[in-house]
């Protein structure tokens, strides 16, 4: 027992793996921006990969002509939707704000359209816990 | 692109892409991951079509 408490004490932690970055920082702009988290954590491969493909499944789904959710009255399902959607941050905003986006239930993709879309948010958001557990040195 | 079956390709496509990324990062473990997400993704689609080819479509939904 000695032994590796000598050991582990010889040895530091493995800090120099953990990026130097501000947790609410990168957390928020993974959010509001696909994969500007990870570019802002030195992934820029990876954040640039993250952000064509999150990208990539918006346009299509707009292209499409997809549902773009918001709460309705009488569905709390879509308050789920609605955060999901709301998961790929600023994009979501300017397509429902800027934009004026609905999608259109008539378009003969809108389904397909609304599965690109929200699929787009839930992505962006798995890609804020991942750069939350980069920044807290859980993962590399 | 609005074939069924190519926006299944590009849906299964992209998401097993990302997956790829975001859980591998050595080559050969991120192609075998991309491959069963994908051919898992798309075959899986084929096999519930195939079981579901028996049954009528039915009248198309009402209109919200």
């Amino acid at each position: 027992m000695a032994e590796t408490g000598s050991t582990s004490a010889a040895q530091p932690a493995p800090q120099a793996a953990r990026p130097q970055g501000n947790p609410i920082v990168a957390v928020l702009s993974a959010w509001l921006v696909p994969g500007l988290g990870h570019v802002y954590l030195k992934r820029h491969l990876r954040g640039l990969i993250f952000f064509v493909l999150v990208i990539a499944s918006l346009a299509i789904g707009c292209s499409l002509e997809g549902k773009l959710y918001v709460v309705e009255r009488g569905q709390p399902l879509t308050i789920l939707a609605t955060l999901g959607s709301m998961g790929m941050g600023f994009p979501y905003f300017l397509l429902r704000y800027g934009l004026h986006y609905k999608g259109n239930i008539m378009g003969a993709g809108f389904e397909y359209g609304t599965a690109f879309l929200l699929t787009a948010g839930l992505m962006n958001l798995l890609l804020v816990l991942d750069a939350w557990d980069i920044v807290r040195g859980k993962k590399e | 692109m609005l074939s069924h079956f190519l926006l299944m390709v590009v849906y299964a496509l992209i998401v097993s892409l990302f997956f790829t990324v975001l859980w591998r990062r050595e080559r050969r473990e991120q192609v075998k991951l991309f491959l069963q997400i994908f051919l898992g993704m798309v075959l899986g689609g084929l096999v519930v079509a195939w079981l579901m080819y028996p049954f009528p479509s039915g009248p198309p939904a009402p209109i919200p």
